[in-house]
């Protein structure tokens, strides 16, 4: 057995041990009532103060969402529950859950990026919802069944989703018209087909700011090509299939023809993809629903406009994104938290959130989103065809090192093939560590 | 009663402690003033230093409880073999060597125009010591900016309209040794100050009269510098020297903000922080740190023999 | 004469646009009202100038709050930083005992460590020791870790005092103490100035350890509050730089203040007495 392995299976004994002390193991009938437990939902008599922390910045819209209208809201059913929530700055929420978990002093309730949560799970740190939380199943059902997966480790959920969103195609109709285009490509053929009109007419026919797989998966899916299989458990004859290569060939082939732009290598002091759009220099680029409110404010002559994401063989498939809820399994409060949990997912707290830019992870509220805003429908309707990034503590290795290959093709360094072989050997030696 | 002051002359060629039988009785008294300080000193960095050193021997889980079996020196045998780490030192070695220079020279030379009495001589001690005190993000950023790839970048501008060297706009982050400029400029940019600050105290410690003795003597500017400064400042020079190299080789926080270590630019520093907080390998991010630590700590004392070595010449 | 004047003027008015130009650009963005990017680098007047990012930062919640957490961290810091490395640097140079090699040693040896390496066993410490979450149990920290450069600083301003002076003295009666409050201190003074101005730059700076260890929003400190500017996705950058200038003020007095300090002349007007 590898000292990793060993690692690992005692890191999951310690867990287990963990788990069996705090007495939250489901269906633990020697579990006195009143113990730290997650209950069933409605008890308005429930007391405690619960931590919640989250990235949103102060003076957004999502805080004032959050404190003036979600909090009280809340303790109107549940008046004995004091929720404290702290704002971290996103860059250094990571790294502060990390410290917490070494020193043992978390949060209740977390607002963690997707990748974080087979993280966390892994290092034994998270309450595995789907056995303690009785209501688990009916609150899952709700939300959409990809995002769901992102909370999976293992065979069980350790949170739910929060909030969602997607990739979608963004376009300045101008600069297309300049070069004689008057619609946006629907497919990746279509845009290659466009490039140097749009060269000869001074802008770039697609920009992004990175390789890592936020930037490029919507490429490789919709080539039909994937980065493991379906168990998460190895990359080769994934990552480097025919139909992987040929997706990030495509960039490799945009890049070396001049019609992608350099920040793809790296986006310090280059033109953000958004600036670019705006200006007329990039014809479209892929982003996020957040971009809306950050464009009627920085630029409000622009019209922004969507399509979905250029389909390949595979059709068109984007990434998810978006957050996930979690509670800790150090949480003294456990009750009292999962009831915040519960109504952070509910329909009232959704909406509040979508209000103000946050998409909802409720089926439900599809429909009633775009009269919030018009500009959701893009990105419900992507959201349909859209997949999560592997779920695995390894992630967040195997991206940095997508990222350096696909870099390294780009530059002409190697050919494609070789970087995403390269890339899945190295994927696989990472993911055999946690397949135990 | 007056305690007799030795001439001036003398005191300026007495640097150094000499020890005399009296000062030698009071053994205690030392510790009087030392221990409080370095107590906490200890407590807050020399203990959790030897539990880093006690992480990097082992293979170290972060969740607490769990076992992280014991692996001796492998961590470092991983990070002499790891090109990547290897890349970071050459990184920092670089950056150290360009910037020290640079720094001292310049705060130096910034240091003796303001000594004197000069018009105005606040407000430029003030606006040098800006760069200093304004925070590494909006810094990093700026420079991002001034050194931005378009054609209408500051430092592209210069290059291309006004010294005519280049034709075509440069990436400089995409590259190691262009993203390098940018990081070192900054650097040099923000330090300046500092050393110029340090000079400033050194310089103004020297007592007025020795001055005026050597221009009574027929010194001219440059004469009264080699002679009277530069030897009274010496001390401060060594100083400000190693620290300096210190800081250079523990550089993070603008190659952090500026390239996140990305296309080959990691320092060491920035390696030790993606191995522990991305990857949560806190064993060999440990390592790496210390093995920095190790290669510093030779260079310096190092120089601090080299510097002692030269005094008694 | 003359030229020399004007020479010296020209030098330093380069130097001047050099290494102040960034930080008018920074002043300039703060007044614009649109700033998720930067914009036209010689654009120096903004086309629109507003008061709002300064609006929107001083009505923030708090602000003035933090502003008071961190000044009180900051003083106290500053103040046993000071007390302590002269105390620390007059132990070590004018004496001579066994173990002054050690400690030296051990001082110096600090000063190469990062201290980001660090952040684990020093957050395990905070908490075994109870500090955790609490603006006071900072102190403890700033000072230790700013004590190692600090006193190597004035390790070596303090060398370049005369050691005939320390026993002349001595001859007078005069015990350690005095010597360290009459003879030393005042001697030190640039250095000493040279060590309030970083200790208090360093602690009312500090980012990460504070971001580390504070969690309740009441004992906040201006940096965190500063950082919770900028967004997830976007930040408005003149909104960052209004509230880091507004957050240099301090900085900047208490520089201008101790700066006084050297000016030739101090130290030959203390030899004298």
């Amino acid at each position: 057995m590898t000292p990793r392995t060993l690692r690992s299976l005692l890191a999951v004994t310690a867990a287990a041990t963990l788990v069996s002390l705090t007495g939250c193991a489901a269906g633990d009938s020697g579990t006195p009532a009143g113990e730290n437990v997650i209950g069933q939902p409605g008890d308005t008599n429930i007391s405690g103060t619960v931590t919640f922390w989250h990235a949103y910045s102060v003076d957004s819209n999502e805080v004032k969402t959050l404190r003036e209208v979600l909090i009280p809201r809340f303790n109107e059913t549940y008046p004995n529950v004091t929720v404290e929530d702290v704002a971290i700055p996103w860059d250094e929420l990571h790294k502060k859950l990390i410290t917490g978990v070494a020193g043992d002093v978390l949060p209740d309730l977390v607002r963690a990026d997707l990748a974080w949560v087979p993280e966390m799970a892994n290092l034994g740190v998270l309450e595995p919802l789907s056995q303690t939380m009785p209501d688990f199943q009916q609150l899952a059902d709700t939300t959409y069944p990809g995002v769901l997966e992102t909370n999976r480790w293992k065979g069980e959920y350790y949170g739910l989703p929060l909030d969602t969103n997607t990739r979608v195609l963004m376009y300045n109709s101008e600069a297309l018209a300049a070069a004689g285009v008057d619609a946006p490509p629907a497919t990746v053929e279509e845009l290659k087909a466009i490039a140097p009109k749009l060269k000869a007419a001074g802008s770039f026919v697609f920009a992004d700011n990175g390789a890592s797989g936020w930037n490029i998966l919507p490429w490789i899916w919709s080539a039909g090509g994937d980065i493991t299989d379906p168990d998460v458990t190895k990359a080769s004859g994934y990552l480097d299939s025919a139909a992987s290569v040929a997706g990030v060939q495509t960039w490799v082939d945009l890049y070396q023809g001049g019609f992608m732009p350099d920040i793809v290598l790296g986006d310090s002091g280059g033109l953000s993809t958004s600036d670019g759009l705006a200006q007329g220099k990039y014809a479209t680029i892929m982003d996020g629903p957040w971009m809306w409110p950050i464009f009627g404010s920085q630029y409000p002559d622009f019209e922004l406009k969507a399509a979905p994401v250029p389909a390949g063989a595979g059709g068109s498939i984007s990434v998810v994104g978006g957050e996930d809820i979690v509670l800790t399994k150090s949480s003294k409060n456990k009750a009292a938290a999962a009831e915040f949990l519960r109504f952070l997912l509910s329909e009232e707290a959704q909406y509040e959130f979508a209000k103000i830019g946050q998409m909802s992870v409720l089926k439900s509220l599809a429909p009633r989103l775009t009269e919030i805003n018009d500009f959701y429908h893009h990105f419900t309707s992507q959201l349909e065809k859209a997949k999560n990034r592997p779920a695995t503590p390894a992630w967040s290795q195997i991206d940095s090192i997508l990222q350096d290959e696909v870099r390294a093709a780009i530059r002409g360094e190697k050919t494609v093939q070789e970087a995403l072989s390269s890339a899945a050997k190295q994927a696989d030696a990472l993911l055999a560590k946690y397949a135990g | 009663m007056t305690a007799t002051v030795p001439p001036v002359p003398r005191a300026a060629a007495a640097a150094g402690w000499k020890p005399t039988a009296s000062s030698r009785r009071s053994t205690l008294a030392p510790w009087a003033f030392i221990l409080p300080g370095f107590i906490i000193y200890a407590v807050v960095m020399l203990y959790p230093a030897v539990q880093t050193l006690n992480m990097s021997l082992h293979e170290w889980s972060i969740v607490p409880g769990a076992d992280s079996p014991w692996i001796g020196l492998d961590n470092y045998f991983r990070a002499f073999n790891d090109p990547e780490f290897i890349t970071s030192l050459v990184n920092a070695g670089v950056y150290t060597a360009v910037t020290v220079p640079i720094q001292m020279a310049i705060g130096l030379g910034l240091a003796l125009l303001l000594n004197d009495h000069l018009p105005g001589r606040t407000l430029f001690r003030v606006l040098f010591y800006l760069p200093v005190v304004t925070s590494w993000v909006v810094v990093s950023l700026l420079f991002q900016f001034i050194f931005s790839s378009s054609a209408e970048g500051l430092a592209n501008s210069l290059l291309i309209d006004v010294l005519h060297v280049a034709d075509e706009p440069t990436s400089f982050f995409l590259n190691r040794w262009t993203a390098y400029i940018a990081i070192c400029a900054l650097g040099i940019w923000k330090g300046l100050g500092w050393s110029m600050l340090i000079f400033l105290a050194a310089l103004t410690a020297v007592p007025k009269e020795l001055h005026e003795a050597a221009a009574l003597d027929g010194a001219n500017a440059w004469q009264r510098f080699r002679n009277v400064s530069l030897p009274a400042i010496r001390s401060a020079v060594a100083t400000v020297f190693i620290l300096l190299v210190i800081g250079g080789f523990n550089v993070f926080i603008s190659v952090m903000l500026m390239t996140g270590g990305e296309n080959d630019t990691h320092v060491p520093l920035t390696m030790m922080y993606e191995q522990g907080f991305r990857f949560f390998d806190f064993g060999y991010g440990s390592a790496i740190s210390f093995s920095l630590t190790i290669i510093v700590l030779g260079l310096s004392a190092f120089q601090y023999w080299w510097t002692k070595r030269k005094t008694k010449l | 004469m003359l030229i020399v004047r004007a020479v010296r003027y020209t030098i330093l008015t380069i130097a001047t646009v050099i290494l102040v130009y960034p930080f008018i650009f920074m002043v300039s963005v703060s007044f614009r009202s649109r700033s998720t990017s930067l914009g036209n680098p010689f654009e120096i007047m903004p086309s629109e100038p507003t008061l709002n990012n300064y609006e929107r930062v001083l009505n923030e919640e708090n602000f003035g709050l933090y502003a008071f957490n961190s000044a009180f961290v900051a003083i106290v810091s500053t103040f046993l930083i000071v007390l302590l490395s002269s105390m620390m640097a007059f132990g070590l140079t004018r004496f001579q005992f066994k173990g002054r090699r050690i400690v030296m040693t051990a001082i110096i040896a600090g000063l190469t460590i990062p201290t980001m390496m660090l952040i684990i066993p020093q957050f395990l410490l905070a908490r075994d020791l109870q500090l955790l979450n609490s603006l006071p149990g900072l102190i403890p920290f700033y000072v230790g870790t700013a004590l190692g450069f600090n006193t190597f600083l004035l390790c070596g301003f303090f060398e370049g005092i005369p050691a005939e002076l320390d026993e002349a003295m001595i001859i007078d009666g005069a015990g350690a103490w005095r010597r360290y409050f009459n003879l030393a201190l005042p001697l030190a003074k640039p250095a000493l100035a040279t060590t309030v101005i970083f200790a208090f730059l360093g602690t009312w700076d500090e980012f990460a350890w504070a971001l580390t260890v504070i969690n309740d929003e009441k004992q906040r400190t201006l940096p965190i509050a500063i950082a919770l500017f900028q967004g997830q996705h976007s930040t408005s950058w003149g909104l960052v730089f209004a509230a880091s200038l507004l957050a240099l003020i301090p900085v900047l007095i208490v520089y201008i203040v101790f700066q006084r300090f050297f000016v030739a002349g101090i130290a030959s007007g203390a030899l004298k007495s």
